[in-house]
């Protein structure tokens, strides 16, 4: 499908956009956490944390959300759904991140039922009624024919948009700063979501894995703290 | 206002998308997609009803909310969502209160945006109502209570069916004459603490009369906890908006 | 230099321990049974001194048959160390556990020193019943040390189930240092239990230290620290909280 005829890429700014309610807003993406350790404090400290965050967690986003979209356009089995999904599982060792992930991808659908109602979306949702966030939303890209760079660099980007504007709530940076840095990494997300879409139409369990170990550790200890006393965001 | 005019708009669209009005996508979704109806109704048949408990910080929702499941608890199956800030404070007090069995109180959290959390962006907020549905079957009522906010925060009439919002007396009577969305279209405005009204100098005579000319025909109710723990004006307020039989 | 060892296990019904079959050893893996008072055979895994050296392609097969038990161990830290030419070193570990079977996997720390281009692989493929524990611990450098550029991928699959897939990439100093990837420290920890009691592990977690529940069973228990006894002092504590 040529996007450029159809307008499909407009289905991206959508799913990226900021006020897609579709739950995001309650995630920090590790941030919150790193903040209450004084790792981040500010805007200088953002950026590396920003940049690391799309290499692993970015990365693997678009990877998935790149694999969904070319499977949605091609057509695969409902049986496909659950294997992708089953491979992100896989690829997600921390349960608290898995569970920010599906509490996002489950407003994603929520969103998406309204939204773009298709029957491909009801048989995605059949066999994995909270899909990871990458799975729905690339899913919905690839539906609406937008291309696997599309829906990769939607997920790569959001990777990235989260936390900077948890940063923005809890420390209070200038937000011209903020964007100044997330402008920053055009380049690395443009390179993240090509990646992606390079290994969109492989079979899900040789897609790539990329970890991010101190993201893990963040995202379990964030659950842990938000028992003991108070957390302004789910993850 | 920017919620209602907003709600209307989306309805709008939503209509164009279902009759085809030249706004449908190009790109091809399965033909069958568009029957039967592909947007789910807003109140699914059977759920809960669900209130908004809204208004400034510290204007006494929590408290309301604990005098309505004491009052509603035992003829209603009901439980709580709260949305404010300090989570575990809010839910705890419900808790010690002991006006509710805690497993029927669920917090979620905002991203220290209250406001986005009960209007902008529902998601947190249906989480927690499906979560208790799915954990207490035949909920009659759910309520949710926003955190503080200002006088601009209202629910998404995506999550409630009704709300109510809180002001008190120790705010200052000049409250309801600046108006904001919160006063002038909530379903019920609730005017608290009115036995401290003569300490800190509030005119209950211009508070309730500039509220009365901010929102037309719609409710107002002034209260005292201290005077009437249970909220019965409030409380038959709520049974009067459920379906008859739940009550 | 190019190297392929193996190994298999097997439980031997009228001891109840375990023998081994197979055991082929190829410089530069060279493989030491040991005595044990136990069921399980120990086998450890000795590398020479230079090795894996730029250029050497490293293989080792392990195979573990029904309910037999199989340790391999390490002896010393590894040091992944440059080749004359630059080349890049590769060493894989293919275990293969048959239903009831157990394979722990307990190398020593590797050490990724400076103009190293090292990758590991690691793919454990268990039967229902099976179980595995495997660990990694990689210093970034030697003290004072940039650390060369190295890759790491663990595979671990029961029948047709992935259960774990994860890799790494250390080197690129921005990375490494990032908040969200190693944090700057330099040891990376990690730990897999899969099979019995490991499937239902609860989280735990400490400061620079977790246990988390993989998806589908089993856990990982994770560490960053700023030293290789710190970073195995708290992976076992992390595998303390598996039971």
């Amino acid at each position: 499908m040529d996007s450029s005829v159809t307008g499909a890429g407009a289905v991206s700014l959508i799913l990226a956009d900021s006020r897609f309610p579709g739950g995001g807003h309650v995630h920090s993406g590790g941030l919150e956490e790193a903040v209450e350790r004084g790792l981040i404090r500010d805007s200088a400290d953002l950026r590396p944390f920003l940049a690391g965050r799309l290499r692993a967690a970015g990365e693997l986003a678009a990877v998935f959300a790149a694999a969904a979209a070319h499977a949605a356009a091609r057509g695969v089995t409902p049986r496909h759904w659950a294997v992708l999904d089953g491979e992100l599982d896989a690829r997600t060792p921390s349960a608290a991140q898995r569970e920010a992930s599906r509490a996002q991808g489950r407003g994603t659908a929520r969103a998406a039922k309204a939204a773009w109602p298709s029957p491909v979306l009801r048989e995605l949702l059949a066999e994995t009624p909270r899909p990871h966030h990458p799975v729905i939303l690339g899913a919905i890209t690839g539906l609406s024919g937008g291309r696997p760079v599309d829906a990769a660099s939607a997920a790569a980007y959001l990777a990235v948009s989260g936390p900077a504007s948890a940063a923005v709530r809890l420390l209070g940076l200038d937000p011209l700063a903020v964007n100044g840095i997330v402008a920053n990494l055009s380049h690395a997300l443009d390179a993240v979501a090509a990646r992606g879409a390079a290994v969109a139409g492989h079979d899900p369990r040789d897609l790539p894995a990329p970890g991010a170990p101190a993201l893990d550790l963040l995202a379990e200890a964030h659950v842990r703290h938000h028992k003991e006393e108070v957390r302004l965001f789910a993850s | 206002m920017p919620v209602d005019s907003d709600h209307d708009h989306e309805h709008h669209e939503h209509d164009g998308h279902g009759h085809g009005h030249g706004h449908v996508h190009p790109v091809n979704f399965d033909p069958t997609a568009a029957e039967p109806d592909p947007f789910e109704a807003a109140p699914e048949a059977g759920r809960a009803y669900r209130i908004g408990i809204g208004g400034p910080v510290g204007s006494g929702k929590t408290a309301l909310t604990a005098a309505l499941c004491r009052a509603l608890g035992g003829e209603l199956n009901l439980a709580v969502v709260t949305n404010d800030i300090y989570t575990t404070e809010d839910a705890d007090f419900l808790r010690k209160a002991g006006v509710l069995d805690p497993s029927r109180i669920e917090a979620v959290q905002t991203g220290a945006c209250p406001h986005t959390a009960i209007r902008d962006d529902i998601t947190a907020n249906l989480d927690a109502v499906d979560e208790l549905e799915e954990r207490f079957p035949g909920l009659d009522l759910v309520i949710i209570e926003s955190g503080g906010d200002n006088l601009t925060a209202v629910f998404s009439r995506g999550l409630v069916d009704s709300q109510v919002f809180v002001v008190d007396v120790a705010g200052g009577d000049k409250v309801p004459r600046k108006g904001g969305p919160g006063v002038t279209t909530a379903d019920l405005l609730v005017i608290n603490k009115v036995d401290i009204a003569h300490l800190v100098g509030a005119d209950m005579d211009v508070m309730t009369s500039d509220a009365h000319r901010m929102r037309g025909e719609l409710p107002v109710i002034t209260q005292s906890l201290v005077n009437t723990p249970d909220a019965p004006a409030v409380s038959d307020w709520v049974r009067s908006l459920l379906p008859v039989g739940a009550a | 230099m190019k190297a392929t060892a193996e190994l298999e296990a097997e439980f031997d019904p009228a001891t109840g321990r375990t023998v081994l079959r197979r055991l082929r050893s190829m410089a530069p893996l060279t493989l030491l049974p040991q005595r044990t008072a136990g069921d399980v055979a120990l086998v450890h895994l000795v590398n020479s001194a230079t090795a894996p050296l730029g250029g050497d392609e490293l293989a080792l097969h392990v195979r573990v048959g029904p309910g037999a038990h199989l340790r391999l161990s390490g002896v010393a830290a590894t040091l992944a160390l440059p080749g004359q030419r630059g080349g890049v070193s590769a060493m894989a570990v293919h275990a293969e556990v048959a239903a009831d079977g157990r394979f722990e996997h307990l190398p020593e720390p590797t050490v990724v020193t400076a103009r190293a281009r090292h990758h590991a692989l690691l793919t454990a493929e268990l039967d229902t019943g099976a179980s595995l524990r495997t660990r990694e611990v990689l210093v970034l450098g030697r003290d004072g040390e940039r650390p060369g550029d190295l890759t790491t991928a663990m595979h671990v699959t029961r029948g047709e189930t992935a259960v774990l897939r994860q890799e790494l990439t250390i080197g690129d100093a921005l990375l490494d240092a990032s908040p969200a990837y190693l944090a700057g420290r330099r040891v990376l920890g990690t730990e897999v239990l899969v099979g019995g009691d490991a499937d239902t592990v609860a989280p735990a977690s400490g400061q620079w230290w977790s246990l988390t529940p993989l998806p589908t069973g089993g856990g990982l228990a994770t560490v960053l620290a700023e030293d290789a006894v710190t970073a195995e002092r708290e992976l076992a504590e992390a595998v303390r909280h598996a039971g």
